[in-house]
């Protein structure tokens, strides 16, 4: 097949417009053609992996199509090692977030599954375009289902969330378009050829002051989705009051899409600005991880708890971007994935609790162990993922991060695996409030276990985070050709003088550890 | 000056779109005498003759008439096209809404049809003189359609106020005029391009007066900040199809006139700062008209004010005399005409008494209610905020590409800060549409297949553009060079 990757993008919005037409009284048929829809997208998007090489660095199964001519904007599609991932977590999350609300969503079902379609048609488009306009405009275009997620089937503050969503994310991504039209208008005064193409846009110098607003204007739109400390004032509020599907979405992918904006658009098109800014950025990333996770630790509320989690993991992910060594971005790309299988876990439980007793608050429960063990097991597999226990998928992330970070920054570092010790910390603290220990309320001595039909979504989930746990070189050995190339492009487009002197090792020891026996030394990448 | 003869072998060749149009809505305004019991055909029969108006833009033949004054051209064609549809929409909503106000008349799309003359003439003319006229005509059609509704007393005084202020208006635009062409000896945009191409504007500061005066008449004419006091008053009073056609086919007429006339004062223009001061009042639209949206309850205002905010971005790009800039407001005046009276048809759609104005109260929840008008509306204020897949995003995308590749990089970012500011206000009618729960919804009295028609050309449109523009690109920039050929 070769428009494999349009199938993969356009299917679920086929699936949307088909469902306008089922009457709305017909809820079970909704449901239905949602599931059947993104299970075809996921077991199609399966389909990516075959076809892609192991060794090539670049985009493969391009698709291009001229879109606007006249401004050199073009219909173009692609999937690297950075992408591969991330689109193959978002097109297992939807079906999974289809299967966990099965019986959550009590109104207007048609009418969220539509939603969630769209969601994925954006989300998908956004990690596929390799046209910086076709990127931005899947970028703005989640923006409107997911508000219509948070503020139609939300909480009891739903309104204020879902505008605080909507403005924080479009302030900064607005400003961003600005800058990609400057951009594209630099790259047409150099070349003379108007193009929004992104790989021939990254052969562009930029004199160092112009870059510097660039850099800001795109870090502030990424750093908003992140989100970053301090623009991360949205996130809980949005979590908080987002539907439990609207949450997984949001920790599962949304916030992908700025780390991932830092490493496909932020340090190629800036490789100067970049490791200029760099210390900036890392320190905003480890005061976030430092203060999500203490800011977790205070929470009565389960979901709040676990939406400062992921500022705190998503801190990570940054840092690891911006100490740009091979392990460290390696670590982070597997980090996005790990944060997606576990925090989408952890928001999936405790919405099912939710579902049940109508109450977050972790002082409502205790003991609940003895009335719902298949879900404390769940529960615990992917708290224990989330705080990095080795064999699970989230040690490898958080140890690629640290180890490799540590070679250019090691005070942020040390200051940040903090984190990982608070993030047990808090989470485990939370396990045992909630499961062990007796029973102190009536109503927890006769809830239903977990349903048949949240096993069913929350099971893949699991098997992931052991299968990255435990052999994570399915997934790294994609990912290191893309993340190899990323590193060149950042050194050989930064101007000689300021090269940042750093060794780029390839081989950690910690990282060839992790990867067993390949060949950790690259071609093409000497020092 | 040498004296043509007006009558030309091709001048109905020249004229027919103007023809048809005019002799149609003298044949409204008989049958509507003759036999009233005909009203109900007539917004059908209306239709009818705007597209067939449409049609033969294809069988003009392109070149300049009368003496010199009057151009066709690819550009004028397209521009056309949008006051054509612009009416169309307006005409189609207004079918049950004349209805049930109980004030349904052929003289109505007659005077549609009239205007749409009027700004045919302001597009075509390449004479002062001429714009002039087609700007009076249009003028007043609009005085009467704003009051038609004459039994109510709010819809007089909407009258009222933009006869006297359109009056006021005219006045300054004719002094200047006037004092050009004292400068110049000529009214021809021809005459006055030889003249600026060597006068040294400083030489001459009765020329920057003259240049005030028509800015600040054609201000008025576009709602632009600080001459935009009528609009909130004006489109709240008047029947709401009105307001929907008048909130954009005049000011995209206004706008490509500008343009000539801009073109051909380029040299002293650039010399004497002139864009500056059109840049400063775009400016001040963007920022008056989106801060104060926010603080309107009522639909039609809030609307009024977004409208100045979008003159102000289309500003953006006038103040750019260029090429793809033509190409820009031709692609924003269109989306423009889409999204706006599409929003304004659905709110026409809702009405409890005669005097009650719309509030966001009477939309809420109707994007469950009546699913289709719901997300018609939502649709519209996306793209009136700007988001893809919109046409209202390429619009804006467009605008703002123009002027960094000119230069205006200033300006493109207070558009783009301003943008912002508006999404709030956009977004809170879609909060109303689908996340406020209403009592009871307010009854929806004036719908009926034709607004339903007009919505769907309305979305359809919209998303066309937002996601296939190039087809209108291309041709647009194509025929854009055209505006500026005075010869």
């Amino acid at each position: 097949m070769t428009n494999l990757l349009s199938i993969v993008l356009w299917l679920p919005l086929i699936g949307a417009t088909l469902l306008l037409f089922i009457p709305k009284e017909s809820e079970v048929a909704a449901k239905a053609g949602a599931l059947i829809f993104s299970i075809a997208t996921f077991l199609l998007s399966l389909l990516i992996l075959p076809g892609f090489e192991l060794h090539t660095p670049g985009f493969q199964l391009v698709e291009r199509h001229a879109w606007i001519p006249s401004w050199g904007v073009s219909y173009a599609l692609g999937v690297d090692g950075i992408s591969l991932w991330l689109v193959l977590l978002t097109t297992l999350l939807t079906p999974v977030v289809v299967l966990s609300q099965w019986n959550a969503v009590h109104k207007q079902v048609k009418g969220y599954m539509i939603a969630m379609l769209v969601l994925e048609f954006g989300m998908i488009g956004a990690f596929l375009a390799m046209d910086l306009l076709l990127f931005y405009v899947f970028f703005e275009l989640m923006l409107i289902p997911m508000y219509l997620i948070i503020g139609v089937w939300g909480g009891a503050n739903r309104i204020y969330a879902a505008i605080k969503f909507f403005i924080f994310t479009i302030a900064g991504s607005l400003l961003m378009l600005l800058a990609i039209i400057y951009l594209v208008f630099l790259n047409y005064h150099q070349t003379m050829v108007p193009t929004f193409f992104i790989t021939d846009l990254y052969a562009l110098t930029i004199p160092a002051r112009t870059q510097a607003i660039l850099f800001f204007a795109f870090a502030l739109a990424f750093a908003i989705k992140v989100p970053l400390f301090p623009l991360h004032t949205w996130l809980p509020d949005a979590h908080v009051e987002a539907p439990t599907g609207g949450s997984i979405i949001l920790a599962g992918v949304l916030l992908k899409l700025g780390t991932y904006g830092f490493l496909r658009f932020v340090l190629p098109f800036f490789p100067d600005s970049s490791a200029r800014f760099a210390p900036l950025l890392g320190i905003l990333a480890t005061i976030g991880i430092v203060y999500g996770a203490l800011v977790a630790w205070v929470q009565p509320d389960m979901k709040k708890l676990v939406a400062y989690s992921s500022v705190s993991h998503l801190g990570f992910c940054v840092l690891g971007i911006f100490a740009m060594t091979q392990s460290s971005i390696e670590g982070s790309v597997l980090q996005m994935v790990n944060h997606g299988l576990s925090t989408g876990a952890l928001f999936l439980l405790v919405g099912v609790i939710y579902d049940r007793r109508h109450t977050r608050l972790m002082a409502d429960f205790g003991g609940i162990a003895r009335t719902m063990p298949l879900f404390t097991v769940f529960f615990v597999i992917a708290v224990l993922s989330s705080i990095g226990l080795p064999g699970l998928n989230g040690f490898i992330g958080e140890f690629l991060i640290l180890s490799g970070s540590f070679k250019t920054m090691p005070v942020l570092t040390t200051i940040s695996a903090s984190g990982v010790i608070l993030a047990a910390l808090y989470l485990l603290w939370l396990v045992q409030r909630v499961f062990w220990g007796p029973i102190t309320k009536e109503e927890n001595r006769n809830i239903s276990d977990i349903a048949w039909n949240e096993i069913a979504a929350v099971v893949p989930l699991v098997i992931l985070m052991v299968w990255i746990g435990i052999h994570p070189g399915t997934f790294l050995d994609r990912m290191q050709p893309s993340v190899q190339q990323l590193l060149a492009t950042v050194r050989n487009d930064r101007d000689p003088s300021k090269v940042f002197t750093t060794e780029f090792h390839l081989h950690h020891p910690g990282a060839a550890l992790i990867r067993g026996q390949r060949p950790a030394a690259a071609p093409g990448v000497s020092r | 000056m040498t004296l043509h003869p007006l009558i030309e072998p091709y001048w109905i060749n020249a004229i027919l779109p103007e023809l048809i149009l005019a002799c149609a809505g003298m044949l409204l305004i008989l049958l509507d005498a003759f036999s009233p019991r005909m009203r109900g055909a007539f917004a059908p029969l209306a239709i009818v003759v705007f597209i067939a108006t449409g049609y033969s833009e294809f069988l003009v033949h392109e070149g300049t008439f009368f003496g010199g004054t009057y151009q066709l051209s690819g550009i004028t064609r397209l521009f056309d096209f949008a006051f054509l549809l612009a009416a169309l929409l307006a005409s189609m909503f207004a079918r049950e809404y004349l209805m049930q106000q109980n004030i349904d008349g052929g003289e109505f799309y007659a005077l549609l049809m009239w205007g749409t003359i009027g700004m045919m003439m302001m597009a075509k003319g390449l004479d002062l003189l001429i714009i002039i006229l087609g700007l009076e005509t249009l003028s007043v059609c609009i005085f009467v359609l704003v009051g038609f509704n004459r039994r109510l007393p709010v819809s007089n005084e909407a009258s009222l106020k933009y006869f006297l202020m359109g009056a006021f208006a005219t006045g300054f635009i004719l002094y200047g005029t006037a004092l050009f062409y004292g400068a110049s000896g000529s009214t021809s945009l021809r005459g006055m391009t030889d003249y600026f191409a060597t006068v040294d504007g400083a030489s001459n500061p009765l020329l920057t007066v003259a240049f005030i005066m028509l800015m600040a008449g054609m201000g008025f004419k576009l709602a632009l900040a600080p001459f935009h006091g009528w609009a909130p008053d004006v489109y709240q009073g008047a029947p709401t199809p009105v307001a929907a056609w008048l909130s954009v086919a005049p000011k995209i007429a206004t706008i490509v006139a500008l343009f000539r006339i801009f073109g051909a004062m380029y040299p002293v223009a650039q010399q004497l700062h002139w864009m500056q001061i059109v840049a400063v009042l775009s400016v001040l639209s963007m920022v008056l008209g989106n801060f104060v949206a926010i603080a309107q309850r009522d639909l039609k205002r809030m609307l009024a004010y977004s409208g100045i905010a979008h003159v102000g971005y289309m500003m953006i790009a006038v103040r750019v005399v260029r090429e793809d800039a033509v190409a820009a407001i031709l692609t924003y005046g269109l989306t423009y005409a889409l999204m706006n009276i599409g929003a304004f048809g659905v709110i026409s759609l809702i009405q409890k008494n005669q005097n009650d104005p719309q509030t966001l109260d009477d939309v809420a929840g109707l994007g469950w209610r009546r699913p289709f008008y719901g997300a018609a509306l939502a649709v519209c204020m996306f793209s009136l905020a700007g988001l893809p897949p919109t046409a209202g995003f390429i619009s804006k995308f467009y605008v703002f590409k123009v002027a960094i590749d000119a230069g205006a990089v200033k300006l493109a970012v207070i558009g783009i800060l301003t943008s912002i500011v508006s999404t709030y206000y956009y977004l809170r009618v879609v909060y109303y549409l689908y996340m406020k729960e209403a009592d009871e919804l307010t009854p929806m009295t004036a719908d009926g297949p034709f607004a339903t028609g007009a919505l769907i050309i309305a979305v359809i449109g919209i998303l066309l553009i937002g996601i296939h523009p190039t087809p209108l690109f291309q041709s647009a920039l194509d025929a854009a060079g055209a505006l500026f050929h005075t010869h």
